[in-house]
């Protein structure tokens, strides 16, 4: 900024004293423009937005002082030096009272005015730059993520600094780290924003199914396959295509992705014809890929292919502060949803919030939130409605629970009141659910309560009938990923197997 | 006695390339022309801002060009406790401006110091 290619606005109403400096700074690879009055000036001033304004202060309407005055009111942050034939004390004092960066006395020399500008556009730079950090340092809402920790900084600048490129991205982190949403992100702030995302977890699709989903297939290409069906990577052409849990990719269907991440073309199952599409890879996994090479389960040459610039999700325990910016969005969200009054947290139960250590990540902090929500009531959240692993582990001493009656007990909530509960939650939600201090009738509990497990058979077939058996879409609605249904599936159809 | 000041004027010809220091002076030319016009006009309508105001421009362009007499006539313009004439200070700032010219046009011809 400092250098050349600055914007320079002179504002000055006699044409000779603009000539001068306008051939005065000519070569120094400035852009300037040129104001002859007061009103003039602030118009440029403000549609342009110059890096510094070289101002004149007797002007044929109103003083440059005055210009001056409704700039600042305008919030505008050029550097700007006064030019004037009066060399007084007063003159000088009073333009640095108005907010001039320095002064400069009519006539001046070429080399004067250079360097009088230089400064001023270096003080511009840091104060812009310093604008910068303090903007990065206080965006606590970026890119869809919440939290402004130096960890989650580094992730909002890798992604937007590779957003616009074609460059493959791969993304590690725990479960719950958010790795989708940061997919998500770089399709969003990519200039294939307009076209699709296709997400597909590898890690839930059946093997044999795999190849289907990724380039489609052709009508008769298997039994079953009654219709040309199209695939991730076709949908996704123009677009971002998303490779969740890549590390469960079998070999022989890395071979394949590896050929089409080489050529951009792939041959839909049973098809003759190879297709040739544009899309942008996104991988992700919570195992470290270098260890997956060594122990051979993943193929060098495809990692090297797929991870070009990495993207690292911090775990939430190392995410510091954001833990309760989180936590006080998920309970306002949460509280919206289900028209509870909750609005804030106890000082200890913020404590014990910070202090857990969160092995499940955003997606754990998200499940206790709503259950929380879902099963108390009030309009502050208390240690006392906290699980209890979160007052032994995270909590100062003497926040044991006193007696945390959930404010409700009754029979097995209908599927839209579920709480999603993630596959990978290290703690279930309902864990900390313990039998209260009061607890409900003896003789009513049998009646009131079914097996957990006959519980989750008939809501995930109820969804699953809801969407015409539509995984994707019924795993949606249960908040669970498709993973979880289709595991659960291969698990009942076992058990069915065996009588 | 030059009527302009070589260290202002010869530094800005050694600053500058030819045709920038002939732009220059050709507008300082166009500029003479119009405002010692409204100074007159001013004197003629005892418009008294608008003759300070033509003082004020006069001074400013003949400073940045270092013609340094004109820039002390019209100064005496825009000081309203200055009991100059008017009339006859518009006569001398057609003067000034015209000699000034003719110093300027001989430096833009052979430049102090080559850039």
């Amino acid at each position: 900024m400092a250098a050349a290619g600055a914007r320079i606005l002179l504002v000055e109403d006699t044409p000779t004293q603009a000539e001068v400096a306008r051939a005065l700074l000519r070569d120094l690879g400035h852009e300037i423009r040129l104001a002859e009055s007061g009103a003039a000036a602030l118009a440029q001033a403000l549609e342009w937005r110059p890096d510094a304004i070289l101002m004149d202060i007797e002007l044929p309407d109103f003083s440059g002082f005055e210009v001056m005055r409704r700039l600042r009111t305008e919030g505008l942050e050029s550097a700007i030096i006064v030019v004037t034939a009066h060399g007084s004390v007063n003159h000088a004092v009073e333009a640095m009272r108005e907010g001039a960066v320095d002064f400069i006395v009519k006539p001046y020399a070429k080399a004067r005015l250079t360097v009088t500008l230089a400064n001023a556009l270096e003080k511009r730079a840091l104060v812009s730059e310093l604008a910068e950090a303090k903007a990065q340092l206080s965006r606590d809402r970026v890119l869809g993520f919440i939290g402004g920790s130096p960890a989650m900084q580094a992730v909002y600048r890798t992604i937007e600094s590779v957003a616009a490129s074609r460059a493959n991205v791969f993304i590690t982190g725990e479960s719950g780290t958010g790795k989708e949403l940061a997919a998500e992100a770089v399709h969003k702030a990519s200039p294939r924003r307009q076209k699709p995302f296709i997400a597909l977890n590898c890690g839930a699709i059946p093997r044999d199914l795999l190849e289907s989903e990724i380039f489609g297939h052709v009508k008769g290409a298997f039994t079953g396959a009654t219709d040309n069906r199209l695939g991730a990577a076709r949908m996704a052409d123009g677009g971002t295509l998303f490779l969740d849990e890549i590390g469960e990719m079998p070999l022989d269907m890395q071979v394949k992705l590896l050929r089409f991440v080489q050529t951009g073309s792939f041959q839909p199952v049973g098809g003759s014809k190879a297709e040739r599409v544009d899309v942008r890879l996104v991988s992700a996994t919570n195992r470290d890929p270098w260890v997956e090479v060594e122990a051979g389960r993943f193929r060098e040459d495809l990692y090297y292919r797929l991870y070009v610039v990495p993207v690292e999700m911090p775990p939430l325990r190392e995410r510091g502060a954001d833990v309760l910016l989180i936590a006080r969005h998920f309970l306002a969200s949460f509280a919206r949803e289900e028209r509870k009054a909750f609005r804030a947290y106890a000082p200890d139960a913020e404590r014990a919030l910070t202090a857990y250590p969160w092995p499940g990540n955003v997606r754990q902090l998200q499940n206790v939130i709503r259950n929380i929500v879902v099963l108390h009531e009030g309009t502050r959240v208390e240690p006392a409605m906290l699980p209890p692993m979160l007052l032994r582990l995270g909590a100062p001493r003497g926040l044991e629970p006193e007696a945390p009656p959930p404010a409700r007990v009754g029979p097995p909530r209908t599927p839209e009141s579920v709480p999603r509960i993630g596959p990978e939650s290290v703690a279930p939600p309902t864990a900390w659910i313990e039998p209260a201090p009061t607890p409900a009738p003896a003789e009513t509990a049998p009646q009131a309560f079914e097996k957990l497990a006959v519980v989750e058979r008939r809501y995930i077939m109820t969804a699953l009938d809801h969407t015409a058996q539509d995984i994707p879409r019924a795993a949606a609605l249960l908040g669970i990923n498709p993973s979880t249904i289709y595991r659960k599936l291969q698990g009942w159809k076992a058990e069915d197997e065996r009588g | 006695m030059s009527v302009i000041d070589p260290e202002i004027a010869g530094q800005l010809a050694a600053d500058l390339p030819r045709e920038d220091f002939v732009r220059i002076l050709r507008t300082f030319e166009a500029d003479l022309g119009r405002l010692a016009q409204q100074l007159e006009a001013a004197v003629a309508n005892g418009d008294q801002e608008g003759y300070r105001r033509a003082g004020h421009s006069l001074a400013g362009a003949a400073a940045a060009v270092g013609a340094t007499r004109l820039e002390r006539v019209a100064r005496i313009a825009m000081d309203h406790h200055n009991p100059a004439d008017p009339r006859a200070l518009s006569v001398s700032v057609r003067q000034e401006a015209a000699a000034a010219l003719v110093e300027l046009a001989a430096l833009a011809d052979n430049p102090p110091i080559s850039r």
